[in-house]
């Protein structure tokens, strides 16, 4: 396994969180700032993430929307539930 | 010989109480932790986002990718509670 | 990684999008605020991408107008685009 995800209980650690807001409305933050808004179709164990209805913010400005958008892993710093 | 506390066992030591958590860069994280993994990639819940242009944002619980955490401090309330003056 | 057993349709994991858009244009963001669009040919694991008939546009910051200006758009035939700097894959995009 590359994810290395150890459970614990669920929705405590990484992976029970994630099985926990799948399908919800999420926040994902970029590194470099830009801000992803949609719905959460799907994340493995590089971060990479699937979203649906996808909107782009940058410096809190709405700037494309995406109806899919795969975002790779190494970019992501934190998803949030919205 | 004393028994030594891993890194991680400290970690673990700190779910359920506030930690903050500096990363690479001008950016820092407070909140209560919730889990965590092997990466310490962690879950967080009422968490205070830190910019480096002193801008705050409150988030509900994240998921916070462990790969540009740089330093964790138990009890820690981010950089407003550490200094004198905000 | 999730499991990979179903061939179907279905997005188990993030990377089954991108099956998805196999033989479609697609629009790629990379660092450095530069965009691919071209047709996905093949992708792999770590995101390394094979497009055809590609677009390539570099955004810059103009200061005398705060909006950002397309600088170059340069068309290539094949190109690879190298893992690291993928930042978003989506289906042909609709800007605003």
């Amino acid at each position: 396994m590359e994810n290395g995800t150890i459970s614990q209980g669920e929705g405590k650690d990484p992976s029970g969180f994630l099985s926990e807001i799948i399908g919800n409305p999420v926040t994902v933050k970029l590194n470099s700032g830009v801000v992803y808004k949609g719905e959460l179709q799907s994340v493995d164990g590089y971060m990479n993430i699937a979203l649906e209805k996808t909107e782009e913010y940058v410096n809190g400005v709405r700037r494309r929307s995406y109806g899919d958008a795969f975002v790779r892993g190494n970019n992501v710093m934190y998803i949030s539930a919205d | 010989m004393a028994s030594q506390l891993l890194p991680l066992e400290l970690i673990d030591k700190c779910v359920g109480s506030r930690i903050w958590v500096v990363m690479k860069g001008d950016k820092e994280f407070a909140g209560t932790l919730v889990g965590f993994d092997d990466y310490v990639n962690m879950v967080l819940e009422d968490v205070t986002e830190f910019d480096y242009s002193g801008d705050h944002t409150k988030l509900k619980k994240i998921l916070l990718n462990g790969n540009n955490i740089c330093m964790l401090i138990p009890g820690g309330e981010g950089p407003v509670g550490a200094s004198a003056s905000p | 990684m999730a499991d990979v057993g179903d061939e179907g349709s279905a997005v188990s994991e993030p990377l089954d999008l991108v099956r998805l858009l196999i033989d479609e244009v697609v629009c790629v963001k990379l660092r450095g605020d530069r965009e691919l669009k071209g047709r996905l040919h093949a992708y792999d694991s770590h995101c390394n991408l094979v497009l055809g008939d590609v677009e390539e546009t570099i955004y810059v910051v103009d200061d005398e107008d705060d909006d950002d200006e397309i600088k170059a758009n340069r068309e290539q035939e094949i190109r690879d685009a190298v893992c690291d700097s993928v930042v978003l894959i989506s289906p042909q995009s609709r800007p605003h």
